[in-house]
């Protein structure tokens, strides 16, 4: 068994116009122009960034019972540093080298500080442990990102093709072509070809 | 003489070999009739299992076959022993039987009445006033048939403006009865959105009904 690690570069890019990072019919990732971002490298391959921007999540956590829709979108302004980890060659047509002054305009004083910053969410995403090469492999579109959350966890959100699953602290979304599970505090909706459960919680 | 002693004696033996046939015959008889018997009470025994077992399918069959656990089963029948003992209400307490179904409390649980649920009046008027709007109405009409795109919405209510609907369209979202996809952009009756119109037709029509009587 291969185990590889995925480590930073050492170069800060920044992106020279906004970008659609990820986008099906229930999502949308988008990053800001001039948004900061560190390379992700496997055998000196890219395979992901660490962004740290203005940057947007949009999801439709969202399930459509015939009794009407359970659940509310997520829009999230995410002006943390997130990973993510995916089809980088789009992306990196659209990365420049970044200035002194774009890290200033982010808040760090050098390369330093973004680059601690990232290697701590990597670590927090990665684990102590290594990560087996298929897990994060890049392959038939797939994406995973990672998103800081407000008790120092980390929001994940993993796609490939339509299918979907994004845990959060409040909710956690499955979506696949038919199938919708929507797990709330409250509640669990289940749907699938025009069937539904909900299962609530007592208080 | 020796003749008459050879008929004698064959006349015992047939004697001797009757009296044990009658024998047998008696030993038969009674465990034919012991035999009998058990069968008697075994078809007696599969007959009272065959009529539990046509009880249960019929009641099943029915919809009002309960097959509860032990336990609750245990429980229900402290219930009953309660209401028999003449507890008033213990019954109502226990089991609350409402549109969607059955629901058990448990015994240390505080018993659920109308009056105790906590309403918040301003978001009841708020809900109700969401409602209370003909194109409102038909917005919810519209949408119970499925996501609908806001130009398609405007297709059928020909009659208002964009910038109504789009109003109209705010005031049902900050209601909780309409939700917007914010990828597709495609606006869906929420489940509380479905009851709602549905409770406010029925009322109408049930109010229509009284005017008519």
């Amino acid at each position: 068994m291969t185990w590889q690690n995925y480590q930073l570069d050492n170069t800060i890019l920044k992106a020279d116009e906004a970008l659609t990072l990820w986008q099906i019919e229930k999502g949308i990732i988008e990053i800001s122009k001039n948004t900061l971002a560190i390379p992700i490298k496997l055998d000196k391959q890219r395979k992901g960034y660490v962004f740290h921007g203005h940057s947007k999540l949009v999801l439709d956590t969202i399930v459509e019972t015939q009794e009407g829709a359970i659940g509310k979108p997520v829009e999230k302004e995410i002006n943390e540093p997130f990973l993510m980890i995916g089809d980088t060659e789009e992306i990196q047509q659209h990365l420049t080298i970044a200035s002194k002054e774009d890290l200033t305009s982010m808040g760090y004083e050098n390369e330093k500080g973004f680059i601690t910053k990232a290697e701590d969410l990597r670590r927090k995403f990665l684990g102590k442990r290594r990560m087996h090469a298929h897990q994060c492999r890049d392959e038939n579109n797939g994406f995973i990102f990672a998103f800081p959350n407000e008790t120092g966890k980390l929001d994940m959100l993993i796609a490939k093709g339509s299918k979907l699953v994004y845990k959060a602290i409040d909710r956690v979304f499955v979506s696949t072509k038919n199938k919708v599970v929507l797990k709330t505090p409250k509640e669990v909706i289940l749907s699938s070809d025009q069937r539904s459960f909900v299962i609530k919680k007592e208080s | 003489m020796f003749i008459f002693i050879v008929f004698y004696s064959i006349i015992i033996e047939i004697k001797q070999i009757n009296a044990k046939l009658r024998m047998v015959r008696i030993k038969m008889s009674e465990d034919i009739k012991e035999d009998m018997k058990k069968l008697r009470e075994e078809i007696a025994s599969l007959k009272e299992q065959l009529r539990d077992v046509m009880e249960r399918e019929r009641r099943r069959s029915h919809g009002i076959y309960i097959d509860v656990g032990n336990r609750v089963r245990d429980y229900m029948e402290d219930v009953m022993e309660s209401v028999a003992e003449g507890i008033h209400g213990e019954l109502e307490k226990s089991i609350f039987i409402g549109p969607r179904g059955v629901r058990i409390i448990r015994k240390e649980e505080a018993p659920r009445e109308e009056g105790e649920v906590e309403v918040s009046f301003p978001k009841v008027a708020e809900v109700m006033s969401a409602l209370g709007q003909e194109h409102r109405l038909r917005i919810l009409k519209e949408l119970i048939g499925g996501g609908k795109y806001i130009n398609e919405l405007q297709e059928k209510l020909s009659e208002i403006t964009a910038s109504t609907l789009s109003s109209h369209l705010k005031v049902l979202e900050e209601a909780g009865l309409v939700v917007q996809e914010k990828v597709r952009g495609r606006y869906l009756i929420t489940m509380p959105g479905r009851t709602a119109y549905k409770m406010a037709t029925r009322i109408t029509k049930f109010l229509e009904r009284r005017d008519i009587e």
